[in-house]
């Protein structure tokens, strides 16, 4: 049972956000016929699509829209009577409750989603968006691309192989989707694309940088929100300025020293997804002086690096090669953790063990390791980002409890 | 010649002594009672049918205990008895759902009533017999009246957790928040009835749907299900003794 | 002969510190059958594949959470334990989010030397084909720098020929299995054996066993069974099932046919051969092509006369779970009931799966 749900935001820029998401639904739905549709798991370079024009749906965001209006029991529930196992994702049950459940299956939040035309999945985030994707593709009848790229599991490297392979597979996708839509890439456009997201993307890097700042300009509150122009209008002029604008309020709150609370006590890192049906704990804190100063699902960290090549797909691989985003070796995920704790002034660590969400659960027993060796104050609480099911207010309230007194006992 | 059948499960023991296509008497014994010991069970059914073992042709048994059974000629799945007991007492029944004390299933039957799948679910405790009895110990309400309590609710509290440890935390918050009885059983029906339509839907379901085992003498279980099913089920007048039935069709067949 | 195939695989530990001494050779421990076995054979070293055990990951669960496949889970367990001391290095190739994580589990956790990540594409193309054998290239480089042995193409030439063989022979207790002349847990033992042993003693081993079993009459009237596991690394739940009396004649199991089905080109240049086969001839629904699975699990399940499935998938096996409804509506649709478990390798949970296997072989019994 939640009581509470969305985030209080604190930032003036956070609230375009829902006006922009509301916005890209309505357009999606509308263009019908006029823009092919492809389904899209996050990671999938939405530059390309933009740049062909293509009307993408990215699903995780949808999952995540209808747990924030706490519609996930419902759908949750009519996935597994579909079939899907609750071990699942929660996002796919999610939406294969609102592909399959029928009349079971509650209303979908802004009348649903365009019906694709394809569905498009990338190989290298984790194993059930693949199945996901492949059961989405039989259901409806559709072809399902898998993007692929070399794994790195220790981040970037230079490797000629791995550029090659990287490259073949982006081109092979283009070539995917040049066949769906009947027409061919624009390698201008691409290119045009390419370097405002670049753009956005630096302007994000910058913003976590500000972040460090005491008090802290912008929590995890805010930012779950803000990543959202950044990761579905890739490349577009609105993502841009969404960026410039939010970039001069977090400058002006440092320089005004204008904080998320009247007087800062403590600083938490949130590790793991958030659970996106009851967001306002991240504003728990704030009663106790607390801030979720930072989180480490979306963080951005790495400027883009200068052009590779003339041609961008070429530019494409050898960046991604070089930075592996997705590289999930815990090695590289405990130093970055114990970076961000150091670089944040960060005094507790809130470990969210995401059961369904395999990819970031799997690492977090090791981080909580890493974290008690260091000394670091830390919390597990265990609750699906996705299936409100699992969430037990009682339970969670009171140990959040135990260690906001730890936090604030630990003060000098 | 009389049959019988004895269907040995963890919290309850049943038995029931057929002749000549009716039942000539049957029993129930929880465990734990010195009459749940298979042999006193048999023993106290046959006289209440009013016949010795000499006269009994053959037992079949049944249930988690069946193997302790020494004197039947044969043992078989609770799947397979609860089925023959269901379609004996429903010509038309084609989906059993079987809610025992520990573990509950799901049958579902072809046109001829031969099983042709099955779900079982004795690792999730809600929706079993403990725990409507743990529930009756939380909120100080025998269980027998609990779903009568729940029917006179207006509107149900929601105890919306998937898992009995965190319902059984979410019960006691609300008692302490003061939410009347009933109200809360009401939220608790549903949450149950949520759980067993899951194992339900692992299998095809066709109508006619018969309840058998303790929880379908609940009233606002069974209107809660119904709900859900969108049709009425059909409610063996003893729910409990319909393994133990099947049982003792199955010792009936066995001897030609 | 076929009793003591169970021996080896519970004696693996000292089977293999027993070769290491006697032979002054490297182990090498490998994870899933996507890892080409002869490179490493080449290099006159010992592939042998990760098991668990059948006792509570005390260690193990201090690394990795509740709500994951329990195998790689239970193998870190041993690795802590110091059941696996003996190894000079462990392969973990790109297939799963769990095997991927014990890249890091045992870099991180164990002293073990070599922790090796495979690169494996999760496409199958050429442009795969042609990376995945440069990695192929690569891992033969680290293989020869780790065993001191150089792997010459003539003897990456005659370990495929070894390893085919192998194949040919697990294909004919295969068959002799839909015979009734080898049980599902006879089989399993072979196959389980196979991955742990020296591959031309595992050839000697079979022609015996083969021999052997050519002498049996076929098996009485067990209750004919396929099975499509996610994995089962010891033999107990075929055991139970055939203890019910039912008898295992077919299987899609990564310790079963999956691991032999399909033999390597050796016509072809090796490294391109071992990338063809062991890119797209590995059938399991991590590869993302229902089609071809579909295909795979009907030349399993040809000629053997099935009268119902069981499938056993470990609880959390993302890959599994979201092939399952597909595959129960595909046996199904051939008029073949379908009994499902998802797993959680424990032992209580073998007496709740006698239950449910009693209920389903009388059910087919009829």
């Amino acid at each position: 049972m939640v009581t509470s749900t969305s985030a209080k935001k604190h930032l003036q820029t956070t609230l375009e956000v829902p006006a922009l998401r509301k916005k890209y639904y309505a357009e999606s739905l509308q263009q019908g016929t006029n823009r092919k549709v492809a389904w899209c798991s996050n990671g999938i370079p939405s530059e390309i699509l933009e740049a062909m024009d293509i009307n993408a749906v990215y699903l995780e965001n949808y999952a995540t829209v209808c747990a924030a209006k706490r519609l996930s029991s419902g759908f949750c529930r009519a996935g597994e009577r579909a079939g899907f196992s609750q071990d699942v994702c929660g996002y796919a049950r999610i939406l294969m409750g609102y592909l399959l459940g029928g009349e079971e299956a509650p209303e979908a939040p802004y009348g649903g989603v365009a019906k694709p035309d394809f569905l498009v999945v990338n190989s290298y985030s984790c194993d059930s968006r693949m199945g996901w994707f492949a059961t989405m593709g039989r259901t409806l009848n559709l072809p399902v691309y898998v993007l692929d790229a070399p794994y790195q599991p220790q981040g970037g490297c230079t490797e000629d192989v791995n550029v090659i392979y990287s490259e073949s597979q982006l081109e092979d996708f283009v070539a995917f989707i040049e066949e769906q839509t009947g027409t061919k890439l624009d390698r201008d456009k691409l290119r045009e694309k390419l370097d405002l997201a670049r753009r956005s993307h630096d302007i994000q890097v910058d913003i976590f940088e500000m972040r460090k700042a005491i008090p802290s300009p912008m929590g995890a509150g805010d930012a779950y929100t803000i990543v959202w122009p950044g990761m579905y209008l890739t490349g577009t002029k609105e993502c841009d300025e969404f960026y410039q604008r939010l970039h001069s309020e977090v400058s002006e709150r440092i320089e005004k020293k204008i904080g998320i609370v009247p007087e800062e006590k403590f600083r938490l890192l949130w590790s793991g997804l958030p659970f996106w049906y009851n967001m306002a704990l991240l504003n728990y804190f704030e009663e106790f002086g607390g801030v979720v100063a930072i989180e480490n699902a979306y963080f951005r960290y790495q400027k883009s690096l200068p052009s590779q090549h003339k041609d961008p797909i070429k530019d494409m691989a050898i960046s991604s090669t070089m930075r592996r985003p997705y590289a999930d070796d815990i090695e590289q995920r405990a130093e970055i953790t114990l970076d961000i704790v150091r670089d944040y002034h960060v005094d507790g660590v809130i470990l969210a063990f995401n059961p369904s969400c395999r990819l970031m659960y799997v690492l977090q027993p090791e981080l909580k390791n890493v974290l008690d060796r260091h000394e670091i104050p830390n919390l597990s609480i265990e609750c699906d980002m996705a299936d409100e099911r699992t969430y037990s207010e009682g339970q969670i309230k009171t140990r959040l409890d135990a260690f906001i007194e730890r936090m604030l006992s630990g003060r000098k | 010649m009389a049959f019988g059948g004895i269907d040995v499960g963890s919290v309850n023991t049943s038995v029931v002594i057929f002749e000549d296509a009716r039942i000539l008497s049957h029993l129930i014994v929880s465990s734990g009672e010195l009459d749940s010991e298979p042999r006193r069970a048999m023993e106290k059914a046959l006289e209440a049918a009013g016949l010795d073992w000499g006269e009994l042709a053959t037992v079949v048994a049944t249930g988690r205990g069946r193997s302790g059974v020494d004197f039947a000629q044969k043992w078989s799945s609770e799947v397979v008895c609860q089925a023959r007991g269901a379609i004996w007492l429903f010509h038309t029944a084609r989906t059993v759902i079987n809610l025992g004390a520990e573990s509950s299933r799901v049958i579902s039957l072809n046109e001829y009533g031969k099983v042709q799948s099955f779900a079982t679910n004795d690792k999730c405790a809600a929706g079993s017999g403990l725990f409507f009895e743990s529930m009756s110990y939380l909120m100080e309400v025998p269980v027998a009246e609990m779903g009568q309590l729940a029917l006179e609710a207006e509107t149900a509290e929601e105890v919306s957790s998937r898992c009995a440890v965190f319902a059984e935390s979410e019960v006691i918050s609300h008692i302490h928040r003061g939410v009347a009885k009933e109200r809360i059983l009401a939220g608790l029906h549903r949450a149950v009835a949520d759980r067993i339509l899951d194992l339900v839907s692992q299998v095809t379901i066709y109508r006619d749907i018969v309840l058998t085992g303790g929880v379908a003498r609940n009233p606002a279980l069974v209107k809660e299900l119904e709900e859900r099913l969108g049709f009425a089920v059909c409610l063996p007048p003893e729910p409990q003794i319909v393994g133990a039935l099947g049982a003792a069709l199955l010792a009936g067949k066995k001897s030609g | 002969m076929i009793e003591s195939l169970g021996r080896l695989r519970k004696d693996r530990h000292d089977e293999a510190r027993a070769w290491k001494e006697r032979m002054g050779k490297k182990v090498i421990g490998v994870f899933c059958c996507d890892v080409p076995e002869e490179l490493i054979y080449a290099a006159g070293m010992l592939p042998v594949r990760i098991l668990g055990e059948h006792e509570e990951a005390s260690e193990g669960n201090l690394h990795f959470p509740t709500n994951v496949c329990p195998y790689p889970t239970s193998c870190l367990d041993q690795a802590l334990k110091g059941r696996y001391d003996y190894l000079d290095g462990v392969i973990v190739p790109n297939v799963c989010d769990m095997i991927r994580a014990m890249h890091g589990a045992w870099k991180l956790n164990t002293a073990i030397p070599n922790v090796y990540f495979l690169e494996v594409p999760q496409r199958i193309s050429n442009h795969g084909v042609e990376f995945f054998r440069e990695n192929l290239a690569r891992f033969q480089r680290s293989l020869e720098e780790i065993s001191g042995n150089s792997i010459s193409s003539e003897s990456l030439k005659q370990a495929i020929d070894v390893y085919n063989r192998n194949r040919d022979l697990l294909h004919r207790a295969y068959e002799m299995r839909r015979k009734g002349l080898v049980s599902g847990v006879e089989l399993q033992e072979m196959v389980l054996s196979s991955m742990l042993i020296p591959k031309e003693e595992h050839n000697r081993l079979m022609d015996q066993c083969l021999e052997e079993a050519g002498q049996r009459h076929p098996a009485g009237d067990g209750v004919r069974l396929f099975i499509s596991a996610s994995m089962l690394d010891d033999t107990d739940f075929l055991q139970l099932i055939e203890d019910c009396g039912g008898w295992v004649i077919a299987d899609d199991m990564p310790m079963g046919s999956r691991y032999f089905f399909y033999s390597v080109d050796n016509e072809a240049e090796p490294l391109e051969a071992l990338a063809k086969r062991y890119l797209a001839r590995i059938p399991c629904p991590r590869k993302m092509l229902p089609q071809a699975r579909f295909e795979y699990v009907e030349e399993t399940l040809a000629g053997a006369e099935v009268q119902g499935v069981i499938i056993h998938n470990l609880k959390a096996c993302d890959c599994h779970l979201y092939e399952y409804p597909y595959l129960k509506e595909m046996f199904e649709a051939r008029g073949l009931p379908v009994l499902f478990f998802r797993g959680e390798e424990t032992e209580a949970e073998l007496e709740t799966q006698r239950d449910d296997i009693e209920a389903f072989i009388e059910v087919l019994r009829g």
